[in-house]
């Protein structure tokens, strides 16, 4: 019994543990050990609260894209959905009650999902180019019917929820946990999870096999555009009207965040925990940019570098 | 010609090839064969110029040979047709066979100089292949006369055939034989890198044995039997390779039982009845419809139409089934593809999780996975599975562990039918006899096991009934034990019988 | 691909590739009367112009089975930094960026095995955000010489004409007449049989990269000079049209398979149709909406075998 070795041993499986984890964690880490150096006002509990608040719609598109991404798809109309729902919900379009025009948002979303997984699955498309043409598709037809008739304000119980609070924690943030942690012990223990391992492992094997493949990856799609509907309920209820701008970057940065928190096609080991703690870096990392005086360009810098610099270190890393 | 000296090659910790040394002579044919991973692929690829030798070196015509690249191999007049085909179907046969050396004309590729070499090259094995078709659209074997044609139009003086007649009918592989034999006229080496034992004695003047990256023996070929040959292969005397049948039963039950199936448009239908019991084979040349009967079967063939029942393992009724990919799978019938790489197994996971996979089969996507670790673990003792533990990944498995995890998914989800196309394709002669006897036992407990195979061997060795397939038509139903090969190959060369009594019986099967 | 290749060799185009700009052209005609007037069809000449030629290089990409979306970021890249540079410097400056971006992506999708689409994202993004950094707010002048070159005319036919026929010209002499052209429909078609056959994949998978993205800063050049300003943002659809315009054109998403033809016939299809709804007075938001409809319907009539993104 070598008592040195063993520790040794132990403190190197460890420290590999540690590398194995997905560069959000560390990311997270950085960026607040950066904004102490330079700006230690943002790091008051009261502020970090606010932007985990803020964090929370990117949180929620974030658990629907790890899902497509786990599976071997994207799904890039998260934009166009919010830009949907803006307009519906607060353009007096529909003379309803707000619960109903709630609900039907929720079928509009699930609608898209089902949309988008009819081209990627029967007519096996590029998931990429279908959800691209579903945005351009809904925000076109979404913004010119605001030329007629504006969107207005948001609806009252959507303005509560974000701006809300019980005790400390913001009602939004709740909102974001209690679908976060439902789909994330779903996932685990389900047969669906394991379905969509296999599906992302080898999705050849998944349809001879006689997974039931289109079932899947519909669902998949249809969960991803209901996230999207409530990150959009979110977003409304925080700036109170309906705009047609919103949500417009949220797709390439929910990719960003998942492509940070360790999933990337056809892999899902980050888990949904990985983006999560990416998602809340990124809106840290946004504020941070915009509290130093850099505004949209270097956003847009930034999203791009993580990105691309993601992608490749964890294609790198898996061919070691 | 070609002198291996003292090559050593390893892959990581794996030692693939172990002081092997060999001299071939120009003008023969030599075979090289072994079980899986005994170190041909690599021998043949060091040759090919796919890989380099950690150790030792490759003397072409008693010159040292540095082949650095697939590229430089053909260069030195090295040509390899490999087992999957390097032809591009999108391009023409003419720019196929130039592919990587296009001739110039002015800094413009010349196509009509392409298209008249190409012209000789095709000349030369006697084809209808015309140099402008595109390979898209040319059958296995006229494309695999392409790849020979692009040897042969760089001049080459060594071929290598890795696994030629995996996709071959008998007419063709006796064509690849006359030609072979003319190459070697003309004083080319071909190597035959081959699972088929008959081929090699057929075809082959040497035969090489390799066993765990070692030289093991070289020999005449007329000089060796079939079973000195499998025991120089394996290591060991195999006595009883094929498990023993049982007599036919009439009397049991229809597992499967299926009514005027025509799994193609415009195909003729089959009417067959899979027994409780039984292992029946579908025989016949290559492509004659048997891959899209089972497949019809398992539900992956869109167009299908016909009747197809299935009853129960216990006394029960039977029900129709249905003919999609889900609806067979939940009804207890497991289809084992070809290719396992790509349909078949999750290379990225681990066993447990590919056999859990199965075992989920009747779960509702909604409901809890239960993982059970004893059952995988008992199934994994049963099957023989040779693994560091559950846990390791499918990928790193040897094709006949592969093939057992294949098999063994769908035994953990309990179904009672196997479809299998090819059951021991890529799977050493040891794991081959595991497999068989894994049928067999799957049988005697009940099950039905319906199979196509293109070594005619296996199946006159397993199978307990016989149905020879031509053009979509089931033309023959012979008994297993007591056929022979001329008797099924006379089937499948001309069809049904003239009268209509044969020597087992009617043809209805 | 069978029945494709039958008639059309790797072209990729069938009866709809040419029936669709054609009646296009016979139901806008018939719907306005200035559309078949020689000063529409200049117009639409000149507005098609950029989105040819950026096609193209698209075409490039994916007959090698890649994809590049940051075409339309490196057009807005390149309209910023002809405004800001010194006139001296400005064409240099933006080809050699373009060889740069082509690179990087190039780069990542080989080297460093990144999905193309995820890779071309991320430059995509990454690029706008420089762009605008450079450049925020539309405007600037545009060095004389470069305005020539784009508006003139020559025997009465616009300079966008001339424009379209070297850059089709170049583009078809390069895929049908060159080793580089055929060699990367077969890597398009499989990358490991072609390198079997001695291709290099990498290096002619990183060229069609460079190779698209100088066709987006040409096209850039081209905008900027028509729109005789600087915009940041003058990109932005063109990626999008630019796969709508190929896929509608027959070319491959999946690779292997692309014409010159088809191209030219997918960009006629989208000129067209934006041109003949601006004559209508139909709203440009909804002529976003239709070119997304147009990419999924061109998107269900290519089959692909393989699934996955």
């Amino acid at each position: 019994m070598d008592r040195p070795l063993m520790w040794g041993q132990r403190l190197r499986s460890a420290g590999s543990a540690v590398l194995e984890l997905p560069f959000a964690y560390a990311g997270l880490l950085i960026l607040l050990f950066t904004s102490y150096l330079v700006r230690p006002a943002l790091l008051s509990p009261l502020l970090l609260l606010l932007i985990v608040r803020q964090a929370a719609p990117l949180g929620i598109a974030v658990i629907g894209q790890s899902l497509c991404m786990r599976v071997l798809s994207l799904d890039l109309s998260i934009g166009g959905v919010i830009v949907g729902v803006s307009y519906i919900l607060t353009s007096g379009l529909l003379p309803l009650s707000e619960p109903v025009l709630l609900l039907i948002c929720l079928v509009f979303g699930a609608s898209v999902g089902l949309i988008n997984a009819f081209f990627i699955t029967r007519l096996r498309a590029s998931s990429v180019i279908v959800t691209l043409a579903m945005t351009m598709i809904i925000s076109g037809v979404a913004i010119s019917f605001s030329q007629l008739r504006s969107p207005g304000d948001a609806p009252a119980l959507l303005r509560q929820i974000g701006q809300l609070r019980i005790g400390v924690f913001p009602v939004a943030l709740l909102v974001w946990l209690s679908l976060l942690v439902p789909a994330a012990i779903f996932l685990r223990v389900s047969v669906f999870g394991r379905y969509v391992d296999a599906i992302g492992a080898n999705p050849q094997a998944a349809w001879v096999s006689g997974i039931p493949y289109v079932r899947v990856v519909t669902i998949v799609h249809v969960l991803s555009s209901l996230f999207a509907v409530f990150s959009g309920f979110l977003l409304i209820g925080f700036v109170g009207v309906g705009s047609m701008d919103l949500g417009r970057d949220l797709a390439l940065n929910s990719l960003a965040a998942v492509i940070l928190g360790g999933v990337t096609f056809g892999s899902g080991k980050g888990g949904v925990l990985g983006p999560t703690v990416a998602a809340l870096m990124l809106t840290f990392s946004f504020n941070l940019l915009t509290s130093l005086g850099l505004g949209e360009p270097a956003k847009l810098m930034l999203q791009g570098a993580i990105i691309g610099l993601a992608a490749a270190a964890y294609s790198a890393r898996r061919q070691s | 010609m070609v002198s291996f000296e003292r090559l050593t090659k390893r892959f990581g910790m794996n030692v693939a090839l172990s002081d092997v040394s060999l001299d071939c002579v120009a003008g023969s044919v030599h075979a090289i064969t072994g079980e899986n991973g005994a170190g041909k692929s690599t021998l043949m690829n060091l040759l090919a110029g796919v890989h380099r030798p950690d150790e030792g070196q490759i003397r072409l015509r008693g010159e040292v040979a540095w082949l650095d690249s697939p590229h430089h191999a053909q260069r030195s007049g090295i040509s390899t047709i490999f087992q999957e085909l390097t032809l591009l179907p999108n391009l023409t046969v003419a720019e196929n066979l130039f592919l990587g050396r296009e001739p110039l004309r002015h800094g413009i590729v010349d196509r009509s100089t392409m298209r008249a070499k190409a012209e000789v090259a095709l000349a030369r094995l006697g084809g209808r292949i015309g140099v402008d078709d595109y390979c898209e659209e040319l059958s296995v074997a006229d494309q695999q006369l392409v790849e020979i044609a692009k040897g042969i139009s760089a001049d080459a003086d060594v071929f290598i055939f890795d696994e030629p007649t995996a996709a071959l009918n008998a007419p063709e592989v006796e064509k690849l034989g006359e030609l072979i034999s003319s190459l070697k006229s003309e004083g080319k080496l071909i190597f035959y890198v081959s699972h088929r034992l008959d081929e090699i004695f057929k075809f082959c003047d040497r035969v090489s044995v390799l066993k765990d990256g070692l030289h093991v023996a070289t020999r005449a070929a007329r000089d060796l039997t079939h079973d000195e040959l499998i025991s120089l292969m394996v290591g060991r005397v195999l006595t009883q390779f094929y498990p023993v049948r049982k007599p036919p039963q009439q009397s049991s039950r229809a597992a499967l039982d299926v009514s005027s199936l025509i799994p193609m448009e415009g195909g003729p239908p089959v009417s067959f009845a899979v027994r409780r019991g039984e292992i029946l084979g579908l025989s016949g040349l290559e492509g004659q419809g048997q891959r899209d009967i089972i497949r019809a079967l398992a539900g992956l063939q869109p167009a299908v139409q016909g009747q197809v029942t299935k009853s129960s393992v216990a006394e029960g009724s039977t029900q129709p089934l249905d003919l999609t990919v889900v609806a067979t799978a939940l009804a207890g019938v497991g289809f084992v593809p070809e290719d396992r790489k790509t349909e078949g197994l999750y290379l990225s996971l681990s066993i447990s999780e590919n056999i859990v996979l199965g075992m989920l089969r009747r779960s509702s996507v909604w409901q809890r996975a239960k993982v059970r670790t004893d059952l995988i673990a008992g199934l994994m003792e049963r099957m023989r599975i040779r693994a560091t533990s559950a846990k390791q990944l499918v990928g790193m498995l040897s094709g006949g562990n592969q093939q057992k995890v294949m098999i063994g998914r769908w035994l953990a989800s309990g179904v009672d039918v196997l479809l299998l196309e090819e059951p021991t394709r890529g799977v050493d002669i040891g794991a081959k006899a595991e497999i068989y006897a894994l049928l067999r036992d799957f049988a005697d407990q009940g099950g039905a096991v319906l199979l196509i195979s293109s070594e005619l061997q296996e199946v006159l060795g397993l199978c307990d009934r016989i149905l020879v397939v031509r053009r979509g038509a089931i033309v023959a139903e012979l008994d297993g034990a007591a056929a022979s090969e001329e008797e099924v190959m006379r089937f499948a060369l001309t069809g049904p019988p003239s009268s209509d009594r044969s020597p087992n019986g009617n043809v209805h099967a | 691909m069978l029945n494709r290749l039958r008639k059309t060799g790797r072209s990729g185009m069938k009866a709809t590739t040419l029936a669709l700009p054609l009646a296009l052209f016979l139901v806008v005609g018939f719907l306005s009367t200035s559309f078949l007037s020689f000063q529409n069809l200049a117009n639409i000449n000149s507005q098609i112009a950029g989105l040819l030629i950026v096609s193209l290089g698209q075409m490039i990409v994916a007959i090698s089975g890649g994809i590049d979306l940051s075409v339309g970021s490196v057009m807005s890249l390149t309209s910023a930094m002809l405004v800001t540079l010194d006139p001296q410097l400005a064409i240099p400056a933006v080809l050699a960026a373009g060889v740069a971006v082509g690179l990087i992506n190039g780069f990542g999708v080989t080297l460093f095995n990144v999905h193309p689409l995820v890779m071309s994202l991320a430059t995509m993004t990454f690029l706008q955000g420089l762009a605008l950094l450079i450049h925020p707010v539309p405007g600037g002048l545009v060095p004389e010489y470069l305005r020539t070159l784009a508006v003139s005319q020559v025997g009465g036919i616009p300079c966008a004409f001339f424009w379209c026929v070297t850059a089709l010209a170049v583009t078809a002499a390069m895929l049908n007449l060159t080793r580089f052209g055929l060699r990367i429909f077969a890597i398009g078609a499989n990358p490991m049989s072609a390198a079997r056959n001695g291709v290099s994949v990498t290096l002619h998978r990183i060229a069609c990269y460079v190779l698209c993205s100088i066709s987006a800063v040409l096209a850039g050049i081209f905008l900027t000079a028509r729109v005789a300003g600087g915009d940041a943002t003058i990109g932005a659809s063109y990626t999008l049209d630019s796969v709508t315009a190929i896929a509608l054109g027959g070319v491959q998403l999946a690779g292997g398979a692309g014409s010159v033809a088809g191209v030219v016939a997918g960009v006629l299809t989208l000129g067209f149709m934006t041109n003949g709804m601006n004559l209508v007075g139909i709203s440009p938001f909804l002529r976003t909406a239709a070119t997304g409809c147009l990419l999924l319907l061109a998107i269900g009539l290519q089959r692909r075998k393989v699934i996955g993104a």
